[in-house]
């Protein structure tokens, strides 16, 4: 093996002392003798390189070459090197952070075993023409009980919702912890066995059976110091004491991430009686999907139904499978939204292409003279290539580099925004699969936009490009055609873009400018659990909201105090009723609360008619309801609602007055409400202190009651509601305290994410398709300086040739807003399920996107065209 | 020519280790200072030449008491030598039959 090159270097200066010292021997002066030497020796510096260069590979030193040359010609041209790198920066972060989202929640596989054998069992609504129009995964008792004991192919458990808080005593503190309810086998058919004891037993999860809990990981790490001696511990949970039976391993994800699971106890009955179950199933072994669809297919009898109600004309239910990531996605609201955002990214992406490419070959057509030189010195076609790919190569590098960090920041406030939407988005990260996308993307973006204009450049014929020195052709305008195309196409995307972000923009506003029914300022809310051993008496709980609002009545700065059920804004349960002075009344489905007598007072929503609730309306005197003004538009619009009976909570009671309307979540349709996600729906309300044990007990396995304050000031208003549940009940831990605004911006956020999400989308293709058009116009200015001389010496006016080159960015721009405009048509399609308050070719829409595209063209094509008049044209023409 | 620096360094190690300025004067002293070596340009040479494995190198000391380099053939090298001796005397022996013909 050769030295490295200090021991060459050394063994050379030896060789020069050697000889010295020989020479001074042989009687020189050492003067003359080191002169000598170095005679004899020539350079060594030059012996040196000759020799590190013998160990280099000849394309590695050629690339070193390319890539310092490539950096110097990039930093001579900090405009166009910032815009391309920026431009594919704000592409490939915008791509790498929606593709994260996508890739977790629809593409990767669900963290178990045979992920692919997974499914839940869902109630498909199939319309006249045999196509599903509505897949339901929500699925009663009845539903439940068939998959589990007709369908042989498949393995069932069964679970409820997204899981919910429950008190919990730990030590001498209470606190809220997440609880979900899943019946036995639910671990067994995900495949995850308890990392200590067992699951629940089919004995065991039936109504009335014994109290025993599971345990997540991080719970029994955080409460019992993972203690190996944990089974049969009691946790206390509502006040009851629970048997601990097992732990699940680390890191077991599944719904709602939850503290612990308890047994679901199904039953057709109660809670079972209604659509408040969802069913997953795994395939058994050597079952094909098919199959089993068909089995759950034949049990599609009318009774399987029941309680459901009568579907609309012509349209059918029929029970069948979905494979569970597919069916989560849809049933959470998931797959409409990403497919719609990764489009918009996707025409992001294409957008900065076509940007990209534009620069590209302007650059390559100012290059002409440049290369020409190279080549006619001799550097070689392939040479001239290759440096113009490094090139590509160096910006390609550098976008996706900043495109990484922008997709890390991008997708941490993507979740921000979109987490009291999506509770699943929290786990999302930046993966590997991600990463390596973004990368190839970075890489193909180079390869293709480096080597069209390289390719164009090199075939340059060098005398032609010399003699004419291209950029002094009059003529030589004819190359800007593929870019003028260009600018015309992004322009085109960018008003798709910009048209569907403008209706998601209305639909908003819409929601936002909703009368809310009620004074919103200055309310203050807080909730607490009433599953709890000592409120499952509707007298406890009455003495519990008496106790408190006295409290809070008597505290300074509180003007009004109110409990209910829920909130205006809120998504209310779903109450069927009978009037029982209208035996054939069909549709009966109303929203439905209970009420303290100071809630409208709180609220202050308006009494219309009669009369509010009162502290004489007790347990022991006639039961009374109010209604509000759309209940009575729909069910009573003949004869007067008030002094009408109404069997609804447990009672019969009298209609004593009729309340204003309130925006509620929509939670039902009826053919007398316009749909929306925020509208006023039938509103029943009921005392507070007139519900039985049963309806309170069954209320409170899905809503907490709200306590909520008036009062001028926030802190006031949090400080007393703390104050006055805690000295009421110390053991009763409450939820964050919430002001009513931050209440109705959480029934908008979703329309609000989206449409956050659409409008930086469509800024995004704004702002590249301007540096487009601004790109063109500079470039033209640039090129047509001597033309433009020649005209203003022959006596154009400066303002007039300004006219002329600017004009024809606007024009550009007009034909690629039109173009965009008609694309839009089609393309509002993907966003028309969101919309509301608005059609999907609302004029004022197109109209002001046209404009506001327009007046950025004309900004963008301004701007470059002011140069014209700072030219001399003296100085010009003897250029 | 090409390659034939190479040529006499090897045949000077066939004598036994010597370090650059001894192959440089030996070729020098050989040839009766008809072939004037650039010093310098041995250590290409001898690079090129330690990177094919036809000699090695190890340090050691002079006998002047100096620091040096010392090469020595290695039977890969020897081999080597031995063709390009044998492809030398032929050509020299060609050249010798063009140029004079007329003493046959």
């Amino acid at each position: 093996m050769a030295p490295a090159p200090h021991e060459r270097e050394e063994e050379i200066r030896a060789h020069l002392e050697l000889y010295v010292e020989q020479l001074v021997a042989e009687g020189r002066t050492p003067e003359e003798a080191r002169r000598e030497a170095r005679l004899r020796f020539g350079n060594p510096r030059a012996k040196l390189e000759e020799i590190s260069d013998m160990s280099r590979l000849p394309i590695v030193d050629a690339l070193w070459r390319d890539l310092k040359y490539g950096v110097r010609v990039l930093r001579r041209s900090p405009a166009f090197t910032v815009t391309a790198v920026l431009t594919l920066a704000l592409a490939i972060g915008a791509n790498a952070a929606v593709f994260s989202l996508a890739h977790s929640l629809l593409l990767a596989p669900l963290p178990y075993p045979e992920p692919d054998r997974l499914a839940m069992v869902v109630t498909h609504y199939i319309g006249a023409d045999g196509a599903v129009i509505d897949t339901d995964i929500s699925q009663d008792g009845r539903q439940w009980e068939a998959a589990r004991d007709r369908v042989p192919s498949i393995d069932a458990a069964v679970l409820s919702g997204g899981g919910s808080g429950v008190n919990m005593i730990l030590g001498e503190t209470a606190v809220i912890a997440r609880q979900q309810r899943v019946s036995a086998g639910y671990f067994r058919v995900l495949g995850v066995a308890p990392l200590v004891g067992r699951e629940f037993q089919r004995e065991e999860d039936v109504p009335n059976g014994p109290a025993v809990t599971i345990l997540s990981y991080r719970l029994w790490q955080r409460a019992y110091g993972g203690k190996p001696d944990i089974l049969g511990q009691t946790v206390f949970l509502r006040g009851e004491p629970y048997a601990v039976i097992g732990v699940m391993p680390e890191g077991f994800e599944s719904w709602a991430d939850p503290d612990l699971w308890t047994p679901l106890r199904p039953s057709t009955r109660g809670e079972g009686g209604g659509t408040n179950y969802e069913v997953i199933a795994r395939l058994r072994p050597g079952v094909t999907w098919a199959q089993a669809a068909g089995e759950l297919a034949s049990l599609s009898t009318p009774d399987l139904f029941e309680s459901r109600g009568r579907p609309r004309e012509g349209v059918m239910m029929v029970e069948g499978l979905e494979p569970m990531q597919q069916a989560m996605a849809t049933s959470y609201g998931l797959s409409q939204p990403i497919v719609m955002l990764a489009v918009s990214v996707g025409i992001v992406l294409l957008v900065a292409c076509v940007n990209l490419a534009a620069l590209l070959l302007a650059r390559g057509a100012g290059r002409v003279k440049e290369i020409a030189t190279r080549m006619a010195l001799g550097s070689g076609r392939r040479a001239v290539v290759r440096q113009l790919m490094v090139e590509a190569a160096i910006i390609a590098v550098l976008g996706g580099a900043i495109g990484l960090g922008v997709g890390y920041v991008g997708l941490e406030w993507l979740k921000d925004l979109g987490s009291d939407v999506f509770g699943e988005w929290d786990a999302v990260s930046l993966d590997g699969t991600v990463v390596a996308v973004t990368l190839l993307a970075s890489l193909v973006t180079s390869v293709l936009f480096g080597l069209v204009p390289a390719l164009q450049a090199s075939r340059i014929r060098v005398q032609a490009a010399m003699t004419d020195g291209g950029s002094r052709s009059i003529a030589g305008s004819a190359r800007h055609w593929p870019r003028r195309l260009l600018v015309v196409a992004e322009v085109a995307l960018g008003v798709v873009l910009l048209v569907s972000a403008g209706l998601l923009i209305r639909t908003f506003v819409q929601l936002r400018g909703l009368d809310p029914g009620f004074d919103p300022d200055g309310l203050v809310t807080t909730t607490a659990s009433m599953q709890d051993k000592r409120y499952e008496s509707a007298e406890r709980v009455n003495r519990l909201f008496d106790d408190t609002l006295r409290r809070l009545e008597a505290t300074p700065g509180i003007e009004a105090a109110s409990v209910s059920l829920e909130l205006p804004y809120a998504r209310l349960l779903n109450l069927g009723f009978a009037m029982p002075d209208d035996p054939d009344l069909t549709r009966t489905i109303t929203n439905a609360m209970y009420v303290t007598p100071g809630f409208l007072d709180t609220f202050r929503i308006p009494l219309r008619d009669g009369r509010a609730f009162t502290d004489r309306d007790r347990i022991d005197t006639p039961p009374v309801a109010v209604v509000n003004q759309t209940w009575v538009r729909i069910y009573s619009p003949q004869r007067p609602a008030i002094g009408r009976r109404i069997a609804i909570m447990g009672e019969e009671r009298e209609i004593v007055g009729v309340m204003g309307d309130v925006q509620q979540t929509q939670s039902f349709r009826l053919d007398e409400i316009t749909p929306g996600p925020i509208v006023s729906l039938p509103l029943v309300l009921v005392p507070a202190s007139q519900t039985t044990d049963a309806a309170l007990r069954t209320l409170h396995t899905w809503f907490w009651p709200v306590w909520t304050v008036r009062a001028r000031s926030a802190s006031v208003a949090a400080e007393a509601l703390r104050t006055a549940i805690r000295e009421s009940d110390p053991m009763l831990p409450i939820d964050d305290i919430t002001t009513m605004d931050q209440v109705m911006a959480r029934a908008t956020s979703r329309q609000r994410l989206l449409m956050t999400l659409a409008a930086l989308l469509a800024g995004a293709a704004l702002l590249l398709s301007a540096i487009g058009i601004h790109g063109l116009i500079a470039h033209a200015v640039q090129e047509r300086r001597r033309e433009f001389g020649i005209r203003l010496a022959l006596g154009a006016t400066p303002a007039g040739t300004m006219r002329a080159v600017a004009g024809g960015g606007i024009l550009l721009a007009a034909i690629g807003a039109m173009l965009g405009g008609l694309l839009s048509i089609p393309a509002t399609r993907l966003v028309e399920a969101f919309l509301w308050g608005v059609t999907e070719r609302d004029p004022a829409t197109y109209a002001a996107v046209a404009g506001f595209m327009l007046l950025v063209a004309g900004v963008a094509s301004v701007v470059p065209s002011l140069r014209i008049l700072r030219l001399d044209p003296a100085e010009t023409l003897r250029e | 020519m090409a390659g034939t620096l190479d040529m006499l360094i090897l045949r000077i190690l066939r004598v036994g280790p010597a370090h650059g300025l001894f192959i440089a004067q030996a070729i020098e002293r050989r040839s009766e200072d008809v072939l004037l070596v650039e010093q310098g340009s041995l250590y290409p040479a001898l690079h090129r030449l330690e990177d094919r494995g036809w000699i090695a190198a190890d340090w050691g000391v002079s006998d002047s008491g100096r620091r040096a380099r010392f090469y020595r053939l290695t039977p890969k090298g020897r081999r080597q030598l031995e063709a390009e001796t044998a492809r030398w005397e032929t050509l020299v022996d060609a050249i010798g039959r063009v140029m004079r013909p007329e003493t046959e």
